[in-house]
């Protein structure tokens, strides 16, 4: 076989995402493995898992391309690029007519804006800490003794406007026990989390405009997280077929760029 | 991925650390010895007029700048805190308050010295931020010297005459507090010499940052976080002329050899805001290896003064402290900062939201939005802090920094 496959892995602080692409940008196949304690072993075993259902080798490979906090521990990557330059790239794929992009991963969240020529005008990445990001539902989960599909499942029975308002993750666990306390339904506090997040990312959207892509572990299992996000910037949030692989998706497109960036560069300070 | 590219080591750093030792061994001695008096004073603070009645002159922020710079500020600044000071109000403050309380100062492992001199009064102007009056309160109480400060009205637009007389009689009054507590006459002849010399090395300082217009740029902001020394402890001194003197002189050989300060200079970054003292080498050494020359700053502007052509040294002191960039209001630093990014030939700024300095961040109020519109570059927002590295992730900023030389690199594709 010949080098014809482009990956992209995409090591993020929770989980590790693999996507092996076609020359023809279709997508093969993907994998995903627990990110733990080794990025390295991590990337061994998503990019092998993608391998084997591809029955393709290593020798396959024409070009990869990493990013994710651990993007740097894949060694096998050409190059690396940062997680908000392929979360654009690949949203932008999906839905070319998309100009806001959120990614909410587990140790941070990204607004991503692209300007009409579908390049990453602007981002915004949420301050240092926790409060809006996939690791703030899962505190709290884990304080109410549930896991998350379970705190979503309860949060879609919802049908109050409940609010849990403290940024912070520590204040918003003990908001959440006073409500208990109170004795709200549990259906309403689980919503008021993932309001908590969709009212954090309003505040990091610079302007309305259209539809707006949403990627990232949370909106892929959680629809209340989907349904927070519609109700809070009033419009419709289109979820890509694989919302968590968007950014090793991008990262794989990325890898079948061409031409030379750096090159491009130096030419652009030689002409200065 | 590290650049395999060295950098070019700037000569007159030597002759830097020799000058800096000097000034904190003079200053010890000067603490020690009952013939000489030492006075504290904030950066921008009346240091003229003390060097003209013969003080030697401390500033107690660099002592903040460098416990953050050695990254051990966070452990002291909780001692400021069980004493009151809030955790999120300037951690210069903090971190020198905790550090004084603990008995520790970086001044011991970099000079040998026990630490800050003991001083016989503490002067400010809050033309930087009211902080400093909290701040110097304590050190007054602590050793039970007088404290005494310049207030300019804050947020100016315009610098008015009647704001400079306001500040000149105040300086004035500083004088006769000063001749009355210790029984000393002011020289004003003198006072016009120090005010010449300060005049003088700020605007070398001024010339050497200025050499960064070049392309490539043979300085960066991070080389200016350390030779910007003596037009702070220095300034009023020949001393610092002569170290500027020097320091223009390679600089300016630099430009006709067209040195770069960072090799293959790519892209062309401005700071605004406060450095990050204790991840400055990290991330001088990322900007460095993605190419991006970060070569102009508001901040080491901070001590660029107007020329002294002579005239009364008290109005030229209050009138450049009260026209500091910190000191003005929100359209006159929008101006300033559009005026630097042309002139520097700026691609992208990066606004460092520092967590207890408000005062000296400008990403706050949408200024940040405001400019990139107006100038159609990439605004990069990070956030921090001067000195509590509690306050800063490195892993997100990092990312952040290497996205935003992707998107200038998306700019020009």
């Amino acid at each position: 076989m010949s080098k014809s496959f482009y990956v992209g892995i995409d090591v993020g602080s929770s989980a590790t995402k693999c996507v092996l692409l076609r020359a023809d940008s279709r997508i093969i196949c993907c994998s995903m493995a627990p990110s733990g304690f080794s990025y390295k072993d991590s990337v061994a075993a998503a990019l092998e898992s993608v391998l084997c259902q591809a029955d393709a080798t290593r020798e396959d490979i024409a070009a990869c391309v990493s990013t994710g906090y651990g993007r740097k521990l894949a060694s096998i990557a050409d190059r690396q690029v940062t997680e908000l330059s392929c979360h654009a790239r690949g949203a932008r794929e999906w839905y070319p007519q998309v100009r806001h992009i959120i990614d909410i991963g587990g140790q941070d969240t990204k607004v991503i804006r692209l300007n009409d020529h579908g390049q990453m005008a602007d981002y915004r990445m949420n301050a240092k800490c926790a409060a809006g990001t996939g690791t703030f539902l899962e505190s709290i989960a884990a304080k109410l003794g549930l896991p998350l599909c379970k705190v979503d499942a309860l949060a879609m029975l919802s049908s109050s406007d409940t609010v849990v308002n403290s940024y912070c993750t520590v204040f918003a666990g003990t908001e959440v026990i006073e409500r208990i306390r109170e004795g709200q339904p549990q259906e309403d506090i689980a919503m008021g989390l993932f309001r908590s997040i969709a009212s954090r990312i309003r505040e990091m959207m610079p302007a309305r405009s259209g539809e707006v892509s949403a990627t990232g572990g949370v909106v892929a299992h959680c629809p209340a997280m989907v349904r927070a996000l519609e109700e809070a910037l009033e419009t419709t949030i289109l979820l890509p077929p694989k919302p968590q692989h968007a950014g090793a998706y991008g990262a794989a497109l990325l890898a079948q760029t061409t031409i030379d960036v750096g090159r491009r560069a130096e030419t652009h300070a030689s002409r200065r | 991925m590290r650049s395999t590219v060295k950098r070019v080591e700037i000569e007159a750093r030597k002759q830097l650390r020799a000058i800096v030792r000097a000034y904190f061994l003079s200053l010890d001695e000067a603490a020690r010895d009952p013939a000489r008096r030492v006075a504290w004073c904030t950066s921008v603070g009346p240091c003229e007029i003390l060097r003209a009645f013969g003080f030697e002159v401390y500033f107690p922020e660099n002592h903040g700048a460098l416990l953050g710079a050695r990254k051990v500020s966070h452990q002291y600044i909780p001692r400021a805190v069980a004493a009151g000071y809030c955790a999120e109000s300037c951690s210069y403050m903090t971190s020198d308050i905790g550090s004084a309380i603990a008995g520790y100062s970086p001044l011991t492992d970099a000079f040998g010295i026990a630490g800050p001199p003991r001083p016989d009064l503490l002067t400010y102007n809050t033309n930087q931020c009211r902080e400093v009056q909290e701040w110097w309160s304590f050190f007054g109480k602590r050793y039970d010297v007088d404290v005494l400060g310049i207030t300019p009205p804050p947020h100016l637009g315009t610098v008015a005459p009647h704001h400079i007389a306001f500040v000149r009689m105040e300086l004035e009054k500083l004088v006769a507090t000063i001749e009355k507590r210790f029984g000393l006459q002011l020289d004003y002849d003198r006072l016009g010499e120090v005010v010449a010399l300060s005049s003088r090395a700020s605007r070398l300082w001024c010339q050497v940052l200025d050499t960064c217009r070049s392309h490539p740029s043979p300085f960066t902001f991070f080389d200016g976080l350390v030779h910007m020394s003596p037009v702070i402890l220095m300034r009023g001194t020949q001393t610092a002329v002569d170290y500027y003197e020097l320091l223009l002189e390679e600089m300016n050989s630099r430009v006709a050899q067209g040195v770069a300060a960072v090799a293959n200079e790519r892209f062309r970054i401005y700071w605004e805001g406060m450095p990050v003292w204790p991840r400055m080498r990290d991330l001088s050494d990322h900007f460095f290896d993605l190419g991006a020359a970060v070569l102009a700053s508001t901040y080491c502007n901070s001590w660029a003064f107007d020329e002294f052509s002579g005239g009364d040294p008290l109005t030229w002191m209050a009138k450049t402290s009260t026209e500091i960039f910190i000191n003005r209001d929100e359209a006159y630093k929008q101006r300033f900062l559009r005026t630097m990014f042309h002139r520097f030939d700026i691609d992208g700024a990066v606004f460092h939201n520092a967590r207890t300095c408000p005062n000296n961040t400008n990403s706050r109020f949408g200024m940040a939005q405001r400019l990139r519109d107006e100038c159609n570059i990439p605004i990069l927002v990070i956030d921090g802090d001067l000195s509590d590295v509690r306050f800063f992730s490195s892993a997100q900023t990092m990312t952040n920094i290497e996205a935003f030389i992707e998107q200038l690199e998306e700019r020009i594709r």
